[in-house]
């Protein structure tokens, strides 16, 4: 007897259809997968006989064939447990694909030894993927319902074992689980404990951070040890602006791929931080391995992706940053495959300016021999500083600001001027598929950013003098529009440009 | 013949008896395919059963159904698929096909039998 049955794979973070096909006939008993499976999936085959018996289910000794088509894509990890059991008992007639004249639903789980279903990854991805080919359920582990119903349009079936995936799929689904309450997950955020104000004087950095913020534009921060950098840097969570729906369904999807979505949190709704060590490899930033998965880059997607002692990464890591910081994306291409995984991150960059940490300190002698100096800067090429939008010295606090009590604005205060920047931002950038002025398009910069007489008058004197690129230059302007967001002045005037150049003329970076 | 090859003889004797009293039909026994032997093809209604009979004498090699290896039930599988390649009508009525183990153990007296439905499958 043959069955049939809908499921989904994996590739990046994408679904693609797969129909699991088990043909069952009385001959030498084997069971055999066939349709490019990987180790996981040949592994199935134990999983599904042990949850079959367990589940009061007979295992007839008849041969069994399970194909998964397309047999040119590549079929990997678990989550087609269920649908090839689901297949077997509708082929031995134990089960009913019948659906009650309903449509067919698709499957996909893993499967335990005793029946039970067991979560998978990516289930956010794959139900988008259901609900694009037009199939109208979906029945799956209760662990990933609520992060399935995230989509708009597919009814959801939870299911903990395989016996009740057995039941939905004979019925056509009992009662669905229940569409998801976005601006209810959306709203809830957990509370930070660290606060802006918890840092001593660093006005200007606390400054510039927060004009980062507001247009998630990439910061280098240089200074001695022990300052703040990595205070400061911590603390940027708490004065980001929170994920918009469109923004939240993004990262989870990225989340959900990598297994890293949390129990209890179905959409992830905080801005994600990330902080690898830096040690890590080419591949753990930027993404890769055979099936390539997404690295530190893109799960900072939409958040902070913060590199400590940054001039102390490997070379090969940071330039592979070059593409991901310009374009938004990275591309990895391996043997089998090449895919694209989002990576419009704020980078958050924190480094000594010397390897002793003392260059330029107030009262202490930096003991480092010029050339190791110049070494030292040399390990950050242009075309990567180039990127950096807003460059800022980080010095140790003077006496007189380590005491009293106020320290400037909390970060519920400048979370609030930063929020209100980005609503500007996004007013104006409806459409275009970014969020912030940082990775506004050349095109639209050109279309929606106005610099009045004097602001032009001062950047082109900026480009001659200082010789900035033609990308430097767009990036002034796109901070000098996020300062001019957080007055919510109309259009950008020199003031505006005057402050983000500021940003950008460090000498010491600049050799 | 041999000491060895009597006691094999006597328990494929022995398992042969109780199958027929299970309520099996033998269809063969010491079943010549090409170079190998299939010691018993039985049926059983709907159930058609290739066994492989294992006597062990004593356990310092553990018990006789663990000594039905990886390349016996390779060589089991290929065999029971040439004897139905040259039989298409003995799958009639048949909805099981199954391999089945009967393992003589002489270790303590009197021997025991035990048949293993469904030891194994040819799984690739």
């Amino acid at each position: 007897m043959l069955a049939s049955i809908a499921s989904e794979a994996l590739s990046g973070l994408e679904g693609k259809p797969v129909q699991v096909e088990a043909d069952v006939v009385a001959a030498a008993p084997a069971f055999s997968i066939v349709g490019l499976p990987d180790a996981a999936v040949q592994e199935s085959r134990e999983r599904v006989r042990a949850a079959i018996v367990n589940s009061a289910y007979a295992f007839p000794s008849r041969r069994i064939t399970v194909n998964l088509a397309p047999a040119d894509l590549r079929k990997e990890g678990p989550s087609f447990d269920l649908p090839i059991a689901l297949a077997f008992l509708v082929a031995t007639g134990q089960a009913s694909d019948g659906c009650d004249g309903r449509g067919p639903l698709a499957a996909l789980g893993e499967l335990g030894l005793d029946g039970t279903l067991r979560p998978v990854a990516g289930a956010l991805a794959l139900a988008e993927s259901v609900r694009r080919r037009g199939v109208r359920g979906l029945i799956l582990p209760a662990a990933n319902a609520a992060e399935a119903a995230l989509v708009a349009g597919l009814e959801v079936y939870p299911a903990r074992t395989l016996a009740e995936a057995v039941t939905q799929l004979a019925a056509g689904g009992g009662a669905a689980a229940p569409p998801a309450d976005l601006s209810a997950l959306l709203g809830s955020r957990p509370a930070s404990d660290a606060d802006f104000a918890d840092i001593m004087g660093q006005e200007q950095a606390k400054r510039a951070l927060e004009v980062a913020v507001a247009g998630a534009h990439n910061v280098l921060m240089s200074g001695p040890p022990g300052a703040g950098k990595t205070m400061l840097a911590r603390r940027l969570p708490s004065i980001m602006p929170p994920l918009t729906l469109d923004e939240a369904i993004e990262v989870t999807r990225i989340y959900s791929v990598a297994g890293l979505l949390p129990q209890d949190r179905a959409l992830i709704t905080q801005r994600p931080f990330r902080a690898p060590h830096h040690t890590i490899s080419s591949p753990g930033l930027v993404g890769g391995g055979g099936t390539p998965r997404p690295g530190e880059v893109s799960l900072a997607h939409l958040g902070v992706l913060f590199l400590d002692e940054f001039a102390e990464f490997r070379l090969s890591a940071l330039e592979g940053l070059r593409q991901p910081l310009e374009d938004g994306e990275v591309t990895i291409s391996r043997r089998l495959m090449s895919l694209t995984f989002p990576a419009r991150i704020m980078l958050v960059a924190a480094m000594n300016p010397c390897p002793c940490g003392y260059l330029g300190d107030r009262d202490r002698d930096c003991t480092c021999p010029a050339h190791r100096v110049r070494q030292y800067a040399s390990r950050l090429s242009g075309p990567l500083l180039d990127r950096i939008d807003l460059r800022l010295e980080v010095p140790r606090v003077p006496p007189q600001d380590r005491r009293g009590g106020a320290h400037g604005d909390s970060s519920t205060t400048v979370r609030a001027r930063v929020a209100a920047a980005r609503e500007h931002q996004l007013a104006r950038l409806a459409g275009s598929g970014v969020y912030a002025n940082a990775h506004m398009s050349a095109r639209n910069l050109r279309r929606l950013c106005s610099l009045d007489a004097d602001a032009t008058a001062l950047l082109d004197k900026a480009y001659e003098r200082l010789r900035l690129s033609a990308r430097a230059c767009d990036r002034v302007i796109r901070v000098a529009q996020t300062i001019a967001d957080l007055e919510a002045a109309p259009r950008i005037n020199s003031a505006h440009v005057a402050e983000s150049l500021s940003y950008r003329i460090r000498s010491r970076f600049d050799r | 013949m041999n000491a060895r090859q009597h006691y094999g003889r006597a328990a494929e004797e022995a398992a042969a008896r109780y199958l027929i009293k299970a309520g099996w039909r033998l269809l063969g026994r010491n079943v010549r395919v090409g170079r190998g032997e299939l010691d018993i093809v039985a049926r059983r209604g709907p159930v058609l059963a290739f066994v492989e009979v294992k006597a062990r004498r004593t356990h310092t090699c553990g018990a006789p159904e663990d000594a039905v290896g990886a390349a016996k039930r390779r060589q089991v599988a290929r065999l029971a698929e040439l004897w139905l390649a040259a039989r298409p009508w003995a799958l009639k009525g048949i909805d099981e096909v199954r391999f089945d183990i009967v393992a003589v153990d002489s270790s303590a007296f009197p021997s025991t039998l035990r048949h293993l439905p469904a030891a194994f499958t040819l799984d690739r």
